[in-house]
């Protein structure tokens, strides 16, 4: 392919080529910059065969024929306005070193041969960062990441998909410092590019976000209003629609009240697709490891809680030391089972029970009663529950996770759960997608380098190293990348840049990078990614477009929080979601008939809107008279937790 | 898209076809060991002639005197031309001494403020050697492979003798080259053209407006004793009248000293340059001061680190750089 001639190949023996990099000077008014994507074309054939080279630009040097600086002072006299004066200008070069990313043929490996450079075109970008073996043709399988643009070439860049969800490497990695549109802005890109150009042949796949903090992933449904033509062309170019996810789906707990969901998507437009995330004894008791940290749990406290596991919770459990059978299902029924368990040894005047001493009891029921005060709003005290829907994920969908308004521990226990149910789910390949991306912000904090050993760390870490296999893929996103476990950070296969902090730059992760590009990453520009992966011999700078959907800043001012309101009137919103003839009117009266606490008519609420009767009314109602009623009360016995309500079809 | 015509040789690939390895390897295919690696016989010591004061004629009032540039430096220079030689001996046959010999000279002409090369440079490459001195098979043998001058009859065989002559013979084809490029600009340049060393040598730029000559060196001051301490004495920006310049082989030219640089605390011929012109200036105080604003201009940027930087443009620094860039 014929391409002016842009520089010519330079080597001396201070500073030689060698097969992986190659130096090169140009005209001063050449159109390299660090990240440009050259040709070297050499005249000198290799058994039969003329290489080509293909390199990107790493460091620039610029210098004149000054030995020293105090010479160009000595010309001006002391007076900078001196040299301005001069005729001529001083001899000056652009040397250039460039990193290189693909020889052609491919043996013998050689040094980089003296010899022309040129411009990468279209096509030479798709050889340099080997994306004609992926993209294109019957088996493509590229992922559009953003757009190289260097010099007046234009040319799209592909991940493999093979390579960015499994099963050949998976995972992403996403670092920049916050506030300049990158974590957040590149994961909403590339998700929209994965659900237009993931193949079909490949099945189908999910996203779950995990939205740890503002309102950054809340309207992900919601269309762009900055888009620009050229954010615009991007996508068309790209063949990715500049559109808003069709498919999402929100869920988040309970505020602390319980009146509404703590989530800044509580605007009643945007109810349609909220869904309460909740979750009783079982749920919690399961992954209790990740709330109960070793110093609250010692040896015999475990032994406990794996007794109450195997042996008390979801069954008919019987003791002499009890009045009576128990079947633990919530909260409120394992603190009636302590009580009586303690009450009962306190009677035979007993210290142990089981082997279990009475003190380890006590300090078990303190810790495990506890945790649904520390998750109020996540963890009901009733053993109701709101889960994803595991087991009928649906393809190209996103699922977003409110966490932010969490405590610290019940994000841990949210993350922890929900990873662990995709991962069961996935194994037995009952997901409803056989791929899903997991997508965490702050990933530092989920899996940071140092700090104790924690179950999510742990879990990170399996899925880092094994979740390709099954389908499970972390996007994981982090300001400071030398803050995350190196193992995690160490299995992503590709790796996102944006704006990086100087000092991150310094750490040892970044050694590999030559200054120019360093300093480059520290300068980017929104909309602007450095990109590794594992095809690319090289990181490669890309321009990506800004998301189809609304960022999370217009988000809350378009669609302003919905207030704090009254119990009623809360109850009113959440019921008319499933009748809308329900007034608050309505509502007022159905609560002052029951006259039940405000425990009482939220659980009447939760078990309404989890069960979506047809008769709305017949059955709040009934959930409400059925706390207040004494039989309802008696049910503390060996019953079932949920009598089915007359009118109830699910029941 | 210029930058493939920028990136092109600029000189004929056919020029210089006795290049020291060509050279070295005719030797040892004709049966000559080649000597190990020798200094150039350029930076060699050799007996000079000894400084002198050589009486010139005012051309420019009655006697020589000082005269302070009138109006500030301008740039009014179109380009510069200078020459480089390099002569190392590559071997002896019975003792004498062969010298191969490299010259090269160009043109650099200024454009927006960044020099690049006018025409063609020139550049010559040969063998030097006394052939009458040399086995008749291998002079036969050298003539067919290289480049080679003949040195023709030399006084002695010493070696010396040998290598001076060579010396000045690869000196004459540096001049001979430089000449070419100076009737090339006078035929066919715009502009003023600043020729380092003098130009009483080349006839057509002793004639020509557009040559200007800036004489670095001082062995010979063209002045008498009495006006000696005036033109040790010119202080920056400040020139002698002008003087006629003759000698029997050169054509002669109008020239004068000019101050380029303060003198203060060094040597009394610091920055001290001697500029000839055609004498067939209608005006020639008025040309004398146009030039000297001219010369002063090109002070900036300063040549260093070039140890002739006072004296020393910084195109003609450029032109030495990018001829032994191509020498090499």
């Amino acid at each position: 392919m014929t391409t002016p001639i842009l520089g010519r190949v330079v080597a001396t023996e201070r500073r030689p080529n060698t097969p992986h990099e190659f130096h090169f000077w140009t005209a001063l008014d050449a159109p390299i910059g660090i990240g440009t994507i050259v040709r070297v074309e050499s005249a000198r054939p290799i058994a039969g065969v003329l290489p080509t080279i293909y390199g990107v630009v790493t460091e620039g040097f610029g210098y004149t024929d000054l030995q020293t600086p105090l010479h160009d002072v000595l010309g001006a006299d002391g007076e900078p306005a001196g040299s301005a004066f001069a005729p001529t200008e001083r001899t000056e070069i652009r040397l250039y070193t460039a990193a290189v990313l693909r020889h052609v043929p491919e043996e013998p490996l050689q040094p980089v041969p003296m010899g022309t450079v040129h411009l990468a075109t279209e096509a030479d970008v798709h050889a340099a960062l080997r994306m004609d073996s992926y993209v294109g043709g019957s088996a493509a399988r590229g992922i559009p990441v953003g757009l190289y643009r260097a010099g007046g070439t234009e040319a799209a860049v592909h991940l493999d998909a093979d390579f960015l969800l499994g099963p050949e490497a998976a995972h992403l990695s996403i670092s920049g410092v916050s506030g300049l549109a990158t974590k957040t802005s590149a994961v909403e890109w590339l998700l929209g590019s994965i659900f237009a150009h993931f193949p079909a042949s490949k099945g189908r796949v999910a996203a779950v976000c995990f939205n740890v903090k503002g309102p950054d992933l809340c309207f992900l449904d919601q269309p762009a209003t900055s888009l620009t033509e050229e954010d615009r062309a991007i996508y068309a170019r790209l063949g990715v629609p500049a559109a808003p996810f069709a498919n999402v789906h929100y869920f988040a707990p309970w505020s602390a009240k319980g009146g509404q969901l703590a989530t800044l998507r509580s605007n009643e437009a945007l109810q349609h697709n909220v869904t309460p995330l909740t979750w009783g004894l079982r749920e919690t008791l399961q992954y209790a490891e990740v709330l109960l940290n070793k110093d609250d749990v010692d040896a015999k406290a475990d032994a406990l809680i794996d007794f109450i596991k195997e042996r008390v919770l979801d069954q008919v459990f019987s003791d002499p030391a009890l009045e009576r059978a128990h079947e633990v299902r919530s909260f409120s029924d394992l603190e009636q089972w302590f009580r009586e368990l303690l009450r009962g040894l306190e009677a035979r005047n007993s210290d142990v029970w089981r082997t279990h001493h009475i003190a380890t009891i006590r300090k078990v029921r303190n810790r495990l009663t506890n945790i649904s005060t520390r998750c109020k709003g996540l963890v009901t005290d009733d053993g109701m529950v709101s889960d994803l829907p595991f087991g009928s994920m649906q393809d190209r969908a996103v699922y977003v996770v409110d966490v932010a308004n969490l405590e610290e521990d019940a994000q841990d226990l949210v993350f922890a759960r929900i990873v662990s149910q995709l991962r069961e789910h996935l194994e037995k390949r009952q997901l409803g997608v056989e791929q899903v991306i997991v997508f965490v912000d702050e990933l530092n904090k989920y899996a940071p380098a140092d700090g104790p050993d924690t179950y999510v760390r742990k879990m990170l870490l399996d899925i880092a190293e094994r979740g390709r296999y099954l389908g499970l893929v972390l996007f994981g996103a982090q300001q400071f990348r030398s803050q995350v476990h190196r193992r995690v950070v160490g299995n992503s296969g590709s790796t996102l840049y944006g704006r990086m902090d100087p000092d991150e730059l310094a750490t040892p992760g970044y050694q590999t990078l030559a200054p120019a590009t360093k300093a480059r990453l520290a300068t980017l520009e929104k909309g602007q990614l450095m990109v590794r992966h594992p095809h690319f011999g090289q990181p490669i700078f890309v321009r990506f477009p800004r998301p189809a959907v609304l960022t999370g800043r217009e988000g809350v001012e378009r669609f302003p929080q919905a207030e704090e309101m009254a119990l009623d009137a809360a109850i009113t919103r959440a019921l008319r979601r499933l009748d809308p003839t329900i007034s608050l009117g309505w509502v007022q009266d159905a609560l002052a008939l029951a006259g039940e606490d405000e425990d009482g008519i939220l659980r009447a609420r939760n078990r309404t809107l989890q069960a979506k009767p047809d008769d709305v009314k017949a059955f709040f109602k009934a959930q409400l008279r059925k706390r207040a009623t004494p039989e309802v009360a008696a049910r503390r016995g060996p019953t079932p937790l949920r009598v089915p309500a007359s009118d109830d079809p699910y029941g | 898209m210029n930058a493939g015509r920028r990136m092109g040789p600029s000189y004929a690939s056919s020029e210089g076809a006795a290049s020291v390895r060509a050279t070295l390897r005719a030797l040892r295919d004709s049966g000559v060991a080649p000597s190990g690696a020798a200094a150039p016989l350029e930076v060699q010591p050799r007996s000079d002639e000894p400084p002198r004061l050589e009486a010139a004629v005012p051309i420019e009032g009655e006697r020589i005197a000082v005269r302070t540039i009138p109006e500030p430096p301008v740039a009014g220079v179109a380009a510069f031309l200078d020459g480089i030689q390099r002569s190392q001996v590559v071997a002896h046959v019975d003792g004498v001494p062969l010298v191969h010999g490299a010259v090269a000279a160009a043109i650099r002409l200024r454009v927006d403020r960044r020099l690049r090369t006018w025409d063609a440079p020139r550049l010559r490459r040969a063998l030097f050697a006394p052939l009458a001195l040399l086995p008749a098979p291998l002079a036969e043998a050298l003539r067919a492979r290289v480049q080679v001058h003949d040195l023709g009859e030399v006084p002695s065989r010493h070696p010396q003798e040998i290598t001076a002559r060579a010396l000045t013979a690869v000196q004459r084809a540096r001049e001979a080259a430089e000449g070419e490029l100076v009737s090339a600009w006078t035929a066919r340049g715009a502009g003023t053209l600043v020729v380092d060393g003098g130009i009483a040598g080349h006839a057509d730029g002793a004639r020509h407006d557009g040559v200007i000559g800036v004489v670095k060196s001082h062995r010979t001051l063209y002045t008498g004793e009495d006006a000696l301490p005036l033109l040790l004495g010119l202080r920056e920006g400040e020139r002698s009248t002008a003087v006629r310049v003759t000698s029997p082989r050169r054509h002669p030219v109008a020239s004068w000293y000019l101050r380029l640089r303060d003198p203060a605390g060094r040597s009394p011929l610091f920055g001290l340059v001697r500029v000839e012109v055609s004498p067939e200036t209608r005006d020639l105080t008025a040309r004398a001061d146009l030039v000297s604003r001219w010369l002063l201009a090109e002070r900036a940027p300063v040549a260093l680190p070039d140890q002739r930087w006072d004296v020393m443009v910084y195109g003609i620094r450029d032109c030495e750089q990018y001829l032994t860039a191509i020498l090499a």
